[in-house]
Parts: structure tokens; C-alpha cells; sequence
């Protein structure tokens, strides 16, 4: 493993904030809607279980890519990035590694609020579909990871951990990972699916389900991927030359 | 011959309309310590951050070591001093010491370089906790972790206090004793003169000065006399006066000769009312260079 990559993982692990908004609230979550409404007339259906527990998944894993890959934007304020560029670290391995840590960083939610879920909200998976859902919302990640980027190279200190918050705020909102979509009027239905929230949660509750993500679905985080992905790439060009006065 | 450690041929470097660095020629020999020293302005960061490939020039070559500044810096032959550089928060100095020292290929021995730079008790201390000097003394720790042969320090004191400055320079003359060039910009003359065996003087993106630091002091190094005298009286001819201006009833004379201007403005009975005797600024110091100049 990387010198930096040990460096950049251990100061994320060190933010409590992080972790606790990112892990601990969608377990907590995931048990409070689960085992709260269990007891309401008609209780939670083993279906109604697993489609909580996905959406805090994604809730989850949305959360740490952002907040994982924002940072760009903290040490380039700090003067950390351009004191970087003057040691024999390159430049490809910093973007490389952001990428890695965002990928990994993911992870733990997932984890977590699975185990949360099968041991605390009753949600009984086949072993493989565990796999299946843990593994295709890992790999779907990648989007969240290529906007987190794209915010912490565009925008400026303060304003992105305040974007941050909002784009995850309304990701997860109107994206049907705090209600379910099935519950929005029509119109509200129709801003969820041009949302790639949506189609992320999309996948594992196919997942969840034994089934292959369906294509629409596929077809959206790859297109949300990429319009990510090259807009940060666009940006991180375009930050060299301006970051020269500052 | 081996390369110069920096070789700038006709640097020009635009910020937007504002021309910072202007044709600028400037070669530094291996083991050279050199001040590059000049009002705020003159170019001297820009020239730095040009060194160290930080920035693209609009024209010219910069050729470190031999090589382009990038990959000079990527094979560890650079360790620099910003003067926006900064420390990344989360994390412990000894973890960011660390950090750097391992993408060196030679990096200083851990317990000899917190020895030389003083963060002897910092190492396990959280970056964000740091006073301005112990942050510096970090930032210095980072600029010479991999023991490279070109340190570029870019206005490296501005916040330490006098010992801090003190400590510093004796460094930077061992440093250099043992071999390692060193570039650093200041605005001190008092800097560039005790630490640099070359003075560039810089103003206006150009060089208006460039020799030995006796050379360059003697150059910079006159007095200002000023007193109260009525119109019409002209002071040109007194002894020592390099220049004489007036504003309102104060008259200013540039002098490289205190004692003899002093002594002749005494014979001839001149009233030396609210006297004021003064080094001449750096400014004033760059100003009558770049009249020398042209």
C-alpha cells in the first residue's frame, strides 16, 4: 500500500463526524424504521425490511463517497496540495488515491448497515444475494465517488462541505432513500428517476431480490459516471493554472 | 560542466494584463546560495513558483538540475518552501514527516533532520494545533526531508520571530557549507545580506541588480538626510549627495556619505532643523538601482 494512501485513509478514519453521519445514522436508521414500525398495525413486511435496509445502504454509501472525496477542496485551502506538488509525489498518485480511499470508504456502510439489518431489522438474504447487493452497490459507488471529486475540485472550501451536505441531502430525499418513491405524487416520481440516487438503490433492491440490475438502471449510473467523472477531469485541469495566485 | 542548479532564459510569465516576470535571465551555479531579493511585486514568487514548475511560463525555458522543473521536483532533487504552502489538517506532523520523507529516494535520517529543524517535540502533535512558528519550522522539516540538493525558499521567515529568523539562517549557512544551493526570495536586505553569497536584486519582473552581497549592499546601502530648509536653497553640490528632492519645506538628501554630507551642511551654516537620518529603504534602494541602470 501507498505511503499516501495510509496517510489519507488514516485522517479520514480519524473524523468522527464522518464516520457518524456515514455509518452509525443509517444503522441507527435502519433499525429504527424497521423495529418502530414493526409494532404500527400491520407491522413491516420481510419486503418492506429489505427495502429499508437498501436505501440506508445507499443512504450510507452515498455519504462517504462525498464526504471522502470533498477533501481536495480542504487542502487545496490549506496549501496542503500545493506543498504536495513540490515533493516527488505524483500528481497522478494523489488523484489515483483519492479515487481509492473514496472507493473503500464506502465500504463500511455497507457493511455495517447489513449486518445491522440482518441481525437487527430481520432481513434474511441467500448468501449470494448478500453478495450480489453489497457487491453491486459497492461497484455503483463509483458515481457518487466521481461527484465527490468533481465538488472538491470545483468549488472553493467553504462552499463545498456546505454543497455537500445539500447534494446529499437531496440525493437521499428525493432520490426515495428516506421515503419511498412509490409514496411521492407522480410528478416528485419523475425527478427521482433523473436522479442517479434513485437508480443506485435501484440496483441492490434488484440485487436484493436475486435479480441482475436492470438496464435502465445500468445505463444510468454508467451516464451519471461519466458526466461526472469527465467534468472533474475538465475541472482538475483547469485548477492548475488558477490555483497559481493562491 | 554539470547543468546549473537553475538556468532561467527570458522568462515571461502573465498573471491575466499584469506582466510579473519580464524576460527575465537568471543562472544559478551548483552550491550557490542566492538572495533573490526585491520589493513586493518585483516577481520574486513568480520566479519561484516557476522553478519549481508550480506555473507555465508564457515564454522562456526553466531548466532545473539539468531537467524541466517537474521532473526535477519528481526525482527529488527540489525541496521548497512556499509561500502559500500549507499543512493538511487530520493528521499528525509526524505522520505528514513521514509522508514526504518516504517519497524521497534518499530521504535525511528521521532523528538528524528533527534534530536540525527544532519539531523535536511536535512529532505526535496534530497539525491544526501548531503555533505560526513551530508550523513553519514544519513547513522546513518537509522542504528538506529528502536532503535535496536545491532548496528554493520562498520568503521562508516572514513568520518567525528573531531567534526563530536566527536559528534558520545558521541552517541554511550550514546547508550551503556542505554543498546544497540555496535560492530564497526575501524583502530583507539584512537577509540577503548575511546568508547569500549573490544578491539578485529584482523589481518590475527584471533583475536591476546582480553580484556579491557587498557589492549589492554598498549599491542599496545609502542614507536619507532630511531637515527643514526654505525655499530656494539647492544641496545638490554637498559632498556624499547622490540626489535631493523636495516636498513642501522638507528636503530629502540621498547620501552615501552621512558623515561628509553632515559636516559640509554644518560649515556652511545651514539650520538642520527636525533633522532625520535613515537607511534608505528597500525601495528607495531598488529605485536608485533601476535608475543605474537605464
Amino acid at each position: 500500500m501507498s505511503p499516501l494512501f495510509v496517510f489519507q485513509l488514516r485522517r479520514v478514519a480519524r473524523n468522527r463526524q464522518f464516520l457518524f453521519f456515514t455509518v452509525l445514522l443509517p444503522a441507527l436508521f435502519t433499525v429504527f424504521f424497521t423495529q418502530v414500525f414493526a409494532g404500527t398495525p400491520g407491522g413491516v413486511s420481510p419486503e418492506q425490511a429489505t427495502a429499508t435496509m437498501v436505501a440506508m445502504m445507499s443512504y450510507g454509501a452515498i455519504g462517504a463517497a462525498l464526504g471522502a472525496t470533498v477533501r481536495p477542496s480542504f487542502d487545496r485551502a490549506s496549501g496542503w496540495l500545493r506543498q504536495l506538488r513540490v515533493t516527488p509525489v505524483p500528481q497522478t498518485s494523489v488523484v489515483a488515491v483519492d479515487v481509492a480511499v473514496g472507493m473503500l470508504l464506502t465500504l463500511p456502510p455497507l457493511a455495517v448497515v447489513a449486518l445491522t439489518g440482518r441481525f437487527a431489522g430481520g432481513v434474511r438474504l441467500a448468501p449470494g444475494e448478500w453478495a450480489g447487493l453489497v457487491g453491486v452497490l459497492w461497484l455503483g459507488s463509483a458515481v457518487f465517488v466521481a461527484l465527490g471529486l468533481l465538488l472538491g475540485w470545483a468549488l472553493e472550501e467553504k462552499a463545498a462541505g456546505g454543497a455537500i451536505g445539500i447534494v446529499g441531502t437531496v440525493l437521499a430525499a428525493l432520490g426515495g432513500l428516506w421515503v419511498p418513491v412509490e409514496l411521492f405524487p407522480s410528478g416528485l416520481r419523475a425527478v427521482a428517476h433523473g436522479l442517479p440516487s434513485y437508480w443506485y438503490a435501484e440496483t441492490g433492491r434488484a440485487a436484493a431480490g436475486g435479480a441482475l440490475p436492470p438496464a435502465p438502471a445500468i445505463a444510468a449510473l454508467v451516464g451519471f459516471a461519466a458526466v461526472f467523472g469527465g467534468l472533474a477531469v475538465l475541472v482538475a485541469r483547469r485548477r492548475p493554472l488558477t490555483a497559481v495566485a493562491g | 560542466m554539470p547543468p546549473d542548479a537553475v538556468a532561467l532564459t527570458d522568462l515571461t510569465v502573465r498573471h491575466g494584463d499584469v506582466l510579473a516576470v519580464d524576460g527575465l535571465d537568471l543562472h544559478v551555479r551548483r552550491g550557490e546560495t542566492v538572495a533573490l531579493l526585491g520589493p513586493n511585486g518585483a516577481g520574486k514568487s513568480t520566479t519561484v513558483s516557476a522553478v519549481l514548475g508550480l506555473l507555465r511560463p508564457d515564454a522562456g525555458t526553466v531548466r532545473v538540475l539539468g531537467r524541466a522543473p517537474a521532473d526535477a521536483v519528481r526525482a527529488g532533487c527540489v525541496g521548497a518552501m512556499l509561500q502559500h504552502g500549507g499543512l493538511p489538517g487530520e493528521a499528525r506532523v509526524g505522520e505528514v514527516l513521514h509522508l514526504v520523507r518516504c517519497s524521497y529516494p534518499d530521504p535525511w535520517p528521521l532523528e538528524d533532520l528533527v534534530a536540525t529543524t527544532g519539531i523535536g517535540g511536535l512529532l505526535g502533535r496534530d497539525v491544526d494545533a501548531l503555533s505560526g512558528g513551530q508550523r513553519q519550522r514544519v513547513l522546513l522539516a518537509l522542504a528538506l526531508a529528502g536532503q535535496p540538493p536545491l532548496l528554493l525558499l520562498d520568503e521562508p521567515t516572514s513568520a518567525m520571530d528573531v531567534e526563530g529568523r536566527r536559528a534558520f539562517w545558521t541552517t541554511m549557512r550550514d546547508l550551503a557549507a556542505f554543498g546544497t544551493t540555496v535560492v530564497f526570495a526575501t524583502h530583507h536586505l539584512e537577509e540577503a545580506d548575511a546568508v547569500a553569497d549573490r544578491v539578485v536584486v529584482m523589481a518590475g519582473g527584471r533583475v536591476v541588480a546582480d553580484g556579491p552581497s557587498a557589492a549589492v549592499r554598498s549599491a542599496v546601502a545609502g542614507r536619507t538626510v532630511r531637515f527643514s530648509a526654505p525655499d530656494g536653497a539647492a544641496f545638490d553640490r554637498v559632498p556624499g549627495v547622490t540626489g535631493a528632492t523636495r516636498l513642501g519645506g522638507t528636503v530629502a538628501l540621498a547620501t552615501t556619505d552621512v558623515e561628509a554630507t553632515l559636516r559640509a551642511l554644518l560649515a556652511d551654516g545651514v539650520a538642520l532643523t527636525d533633522l532625520e537620518v535613515r537607511g534608505a529603504s528597500l525601495e528607495d534602494a531598488v529605485l536608485s538601482l533601476v535608475g543605474g541602470v537605464r
